[in-house]
């Protein structure tokens, strides 16, 4: 928890982002498991990309925000850590990877699971702010780290 | 057509979780009476305790409402006398999150003068919440020096 390694950045452009996340995913299990819905996929996968490795101010849904969005609502009154979204976005490219190469291997139902887990977590995301990765972090460390 | 039921059933899940997480967003930082055998001393937690009270609140790295959390127990105890604030790294400290039931964050743990438990609060509590938990708790008692 190093704050001088932290980077801040504005929550607003992180929903938005997830909103963004959400159309796609959404198209995708509308479209259903074909070569559209993989593509779709894909896309989404790749997005998820740069958010997972550097951080969530280095996706393209951030660069929209910032070019689109902002210049119309102005700066943002308070920022955050940009740590619980990077986390949140190494969740999403894990989830949307599985469900692209469940699809590709044939497995539909895997398909749909992944791609409806992406559309919850980023639907509550970015309609009520709700950060999953950060009420999963600490369970995910307990069930990871042995007892000393 | 096909594409129409699959809608549908996304409607439907999302409706769900939208459901879901409203009755579960209402918990967040509820008061809970809770009796924790033992008491945790300032060897256990690194850092001293209050005289009246001590909030102990679990954060973590990827914790969004931590901060938040973290600036309101501040300000809230430095209107008290006697209150501290504690603030542990969950992921750094899973003996003691393990041992205290630990399970998200941030969760705030309320000791009494003599470093008992006496209460908890899962997630980001309010203002009201954080002021409930303290005023249970006796200011401490005279002191001559």
């Amino acid at each position: 928890m190093s704050p001088s390694s932290d980077i801040q950045i504005d929550p607003r452009g992180y929903r938005f982002g997830a909103l963004v996340t959400f159309v796609i995913v959404l198209a995708a299990l509308v479209v259903g498991a074909n070569a559209v819905g993989f593509v779709l996929m894909a896309v989404l996968t790749a997005m998820f990309v740069p958010g997972a490795t550097v951080g969530p101010q280095a996706t393209v849904q951030s660069w929209l925000f910032r070019t689109l969005v902002r210049p119309r609502i102005g700066a943002p009154s308070e920022t955050e850590s940009f740590r619980p979204p990077r986390f949140a976005q190494q969740m999403g490219l894990v989830m949307a990877a599985a469900g692209l190469l469940l699809g590709l291997a044939g497995a539909e139902a895997g398909f749909y699971v992944f791609a409806a887990l992406v559309a919850i977590a980023s639907f509550l995301n970015g309609v009520f702010n709700f950060c999953a990765g950060c009420e999963l972090y600490l369970l995910f460390k307990r069930a990871t780290t042995k007892a000393a | 057509m096909d594409a129409l039921i699959r809608l549908a059933a996304v409607v439907v899940v999302l409706a769900a979780s939208a459901m879901a997480y409203l009755w579960w967003s209402r918990r967040q930082g509820r008061v809970q009476h809770v009796h924790v055998p033992g008491a945790l001393t300032p060897d256990d937690l690194g850092a001293p305790r209050g005289l009246r009270a001590t909030f102990v609140q679990f954060s973590t790295p990827i914790c969004a409402k931590c901060p938040p959390t973290r600036a309101l127990l501040l300000r809230v105890a430095q209107e008290y006398t006697h209150v501290s604030h504690i603030e542990i790294d969950a992921s750094e400290r899973l003996d003691l999150a393990r041992r205290l039931d630990i399970m998200r964050t941030p969760t705030t743990l309320v000791l009494d003068a003599n470093g008992v438990v006496v209460s908890r609060m899962n997630g980001a509590p309010s203002e009201a919440q954080v002021r409930e938990a303290l005023d249970e708790l006796p200011p401490p008692g005279e002191y001559s020096i």
